[in-house]
């Protein structure tokens, strides 16, 4: 199966380097409570690991209850959670975040048709995007589509890959046509080493677009931007990153959050420092993708004709009764997209999209 | 102990009572539910409650904050269950506590307290895992199909008795004690501490007297009045008062989410049908529903249901009802409380960090009694009668609004919560 490589190479001797890097780079001279950090480690890993699952459960949720059309999601669901069903905010923030990103990868696939893409998810776990895609009649470029994860969640997904004709199909269909789709057991960390490993079947020329759908987030905040600058500095194309982060900290939601989370072992460790919308873009900005930049959250994004029309909200509407208005406002809030790029590919497709600042983030700070 | 007395004591520990138990418990309530009216009379003292929304640990830091039932009277405005993991035993507390002491506490119905909404919301999935049938959760909502609409609070005294709280903040005392005034809004901690005072102005004599005409005719002018002074959070609260001052009336109107455009009086609430699941549209859809907001007259809601109503619909409403307030739940807020409209309606929220996440405080609102009795007065509810003088009558007519005091609180500990402490999980976008 030439589309995923093998990637036997990658896993020897992991233990060691992915330590280093989840130190933020820093290298500590070996001492004796090594081993302890190490099952540390290993846990906080696992925990975050785990997030997928329930990223997985509650798309399965909204494909359920129609919100989404995806009949990928069930086939990489995991069994036992796909009967609980979601609250109707979370339904409606799933369907958000993935029309959202989908918009900005459609807007980049359909500039320069002619153009082969390139598109890297990072922490893709269970993500259907590239059978989406690739099951999409009207989308006639050839991508080559990287997805980036842990070694487990690569392993559970080349899984279920393996038992569903239909994803094998929608692989070699793509192939026939031109593009290409990898699958790298990879930890992110090991892409800030001095010698980082090289990812196979990554073209260097092509113009790239970056996902990060709460993935960076979970890294300490100079080990996510050393992994952005692994890219920006060996791409040499026009380069883009699209990222759903939870943004706004401080606030008594927020703060909830992070004690909510932290209490499951989930660290959302770079939201203090990328805290909002302006610190977003300041953020992605700095870390080369210099030539433009946009950030809303949530709740912006529902309720703005560009990304969801008024057609689409109607129908959204009438899937369920949704009673929880205030939270779901605080919620949608609370979570954003950011997107910048540096280079003329991504200007003739994103430049129209609006994401500047806004009067009402004047308050807010940078 | 009597078996009730037991399963109150079982209840108050978080521990279902066996199904039997339930039904025979909602026969009863149904049975002392029937005799109500849509709009239940209710005396003050009282203290109204909002959402609680089966946060059941919160319930139990409510009744310490505000007293324990019977030594506290109250008014509950709906939303016991959904959302939180504990629905069942929220409610069946309530609803014991209900059959116990009758004339000590009222339940009204709130839009959760609905067969198709406590299948989505949790309270459906919650019976089921607790007993194993849907037995329980349709013994439920067949006494919420009994629970009244609204309650109409009389008696309420205008000026709050003074208490010998403290305040919270020793610097605000001294300030406060050499202000005389009746007090018309007092903020309370969960400690029972003064946050914030507020006392009546009961000057109006300089005001613009299109004000106090109360005219629907004219909503913009009163809505273009901005405070000079900003109360505490969620009061409103001006340091002229001359909201309050605004409302004639005395008795308070108390329902889930707000008014109806079917609904002009509240003879027309109590010629409804409700003893039936909460329809998807009309008058008690709305009165479940409806949310205030800062529109003129009526909104589409964006809930789906109910509508959106503004200050000149509710000034309107209190006018012509001889209201000095409404007091509605249905809404979160995040400082427990929000008074709008000139002080014409208040939204009290009483679940703290609501779904766990919110990171919200909850309110109780407490009404006094007025030892004069003056505020009883027989009545019509309806426009019946109302001098239709102009400004200056009305003027001389008018009756002050209720003396109110908040109590906010927050979540209860984790560690009041006992064992097992099954932790919540809330969920986030991960």
């Amino acid at each position: 199966m030439a589309s995923i490589p093998t990637l036997n190479t990658l896993r020897t001797g992991r233990r060691g380097p992915r330590l280093r890097g989840g130190r933020g780079g820093r290298s500590l001279p070996d001492s004796p409570s090594n081993d302890l950090n190490d099952s540390i480690e290993a846990g906080r890993d696992h925990v975050v690991q785990q997030t997928d699952n329930d990223a997985s459960n509650s798309r399965q949720s909204a494909v359920a209850l129609g919100y989404l059309n995806d009949s990928f999601s069930s086939a990489f669901g995991t069994p036992e959670l796909q009967a609980s069903r979601r609250y109707p905010i979370i339904n409606r923030g799933t369907y958000v975040r993935t029309k959202a990103i989908d918009k900005l990868v459609k807007n980049f696939l359909d500039s320069r048709p002619n153009e082969k893409k390139q598109i890297i998810s990072l922490g893709a776990g269970s993500d259907t995007r590239f059978f989406r895609l690739a099951s999409e009649e009207t989308i006639s470029a050839k991508i080559v589509y990287h997805e980036l994860d842990f070694e487990a969640n690569v392993a559970r997904k080349r899984a279920c890959i393996r038992q569903s004709p239909q994803l094998e199909a929608v692989i070699s269909q793509a192939r026939s046509s031109g593009s290409e789709y990898h699958l790298h057991a990879l930890d992110l960390r090991n892409l800030t080493n001095k010698s980082p490993p090289i990812i196979p079947g990554l073209d260097s020329d092509l113009p790239t677009l970056l996902l990060s759908e709460c993935c960076l987030c979970y890294l300490p905040p100079d080990t996510a931007t050393s992994v952005l600058q692994y890219f920006t500095m060996n791409l040499k194309s026009s380069l883009a990153l699209a990222l759903y982060e939870p943004i706004r900290p401080y606030d008594a939601f927020g703060r909830t959050m992070v004690t909510n989370l932290a209490s499951r072992g989930i660290h959302l460790q770079t939201l203090k420092q990328y805290s909002s919308l302006e610190a977003q873009r300041q953020r992605l900005k700095l870390a080369g993708f210099d030539t433009g930049q946009g950030a809303r959250d949530v709740y912006q994004l529902y309720r703005n004709e560009d990304w969801v029309s008024a057609k689409e909200r109607e129908r959204v509407e009438a899937l369920e009764w949704l009673d929880e208005i205030e939270e779901w406002k605080l919620l949608a809030s609370h979570y954003c997209i950011a997107w910048s790029w540096r280079g003329e590919a991504f200007t003739e497709a994103w430049a129209k999209v609006e994401g500047s600042r806004t009067p009402a983030e004047g308050d807010e700070g940078g | 102990m009597s078996d009730l007395d037991k399963a109150i004591a079982q209840l108050r520990a978080c521990r279902p009572i066996p199904e039997n138990q339930v039904r025979e418990l909602c026969y009863k309530a149904r049975e002392l539910l029937i005799e109500e009216g849509n709009v239940v009379s209710v005396d003050a003292p009282v203290t109204i409650c909002g959402d609680i929304h089966g946060q059941f640990h919160d319930l139990m830091e409510l009744f310490r904050v505000g007293g324990d039932v019977p030594d506290t009277n109250y008014l509950f405005m709906g939303d016991f269950v959904d959302r939180g993991f504990y629905s069942l035993e929220s409610f069946l507390l309530l609803l014991c506590l209900k059959v116990r002491y009758p004339d000590r506490i009222t339940l009204i119905r709130g839009n959760h307290e609905s067969r198709q909404i406590t299948t989505v919301y949790g309270f459906y999935d919650e019976c089921l895992r607790k007993y194993g049938s849907a037995n329980v959760w349709r013994y439920c909502c067949e006494v919420f199909d009994y629970l009244a609409l609204g309650a109409l609070v009389m008696g309420a005294a205008t000026d709050l008795q003074p208490t010998d709280a403290t305040f919270q903040d020793p610097n605000s005392q001294a300030t406060a004690l050499s202000e005389p005034d009746e007090i018309e809004i007092e903020i309370l901690n969960s400690a029972g501490q003064i946050i914030n005072r507020f006392p009546r102005n009961n000057y109006i004599g300089s005001q613009d007297l299109s004000q106090i005409s109360n005219t629907p005719s004219s909503p913009s002018q009163s809505l273009e009045q901005t405070p000079s002074r900003n109360g505490a959070p969620g009061t409103g609260a001006s340091s002229a008062s001359r909201g309050s001052s605004n409302n004639t009336g005395s008795a308070v109107l108390c329902v889930h989410g707000g008014l109806s455009p079917l609904i002009d009086s509240i003879d027309k609430i109590r010629l409804l049908d409700r003893k039936q699941e909460v329809p998807h549209e009309g008058a008690m859809c709305d009165l479940l529903w409806s949310d205030p907001d800062e529109i003129d007259g009526w909104g589409l809601s964006p809930r789906g249901a109910g509508f959106l109503f503004g200050a000149d619909i509710v000034k309107c409403f209190n006018h012509k009802n001889d209201l000095s307030l409404i007091c509605r739940a249905h809404q979160l807020v995040m400082e427990g409380f929000k008074e709008m409209f000139d002080n014409s309606i208040v939204t009290v929220w009483s679940a703290p960090n609501y779904c766990y996440r919110c990171g919200n405080v909850a309110a109780i609102l407490e009404l006094g009694e007025d030892g004069s009795g003056a505020g009883y007065a027989p009545r019509t509810n309806g426009d019946v009668g109302r001098s239709q003088g102009g400004p200056l009558a009305e003027r001389i007519e008018q009756r002050q609004g209720p003396g109110r005091r908040y109590r906010v609180f927050e979540a209860a500990p984790q560690d009041s919560r006992g064992m097992p402490a099954k932790k919540p999980v809330a969920e986030y976008f991960l």
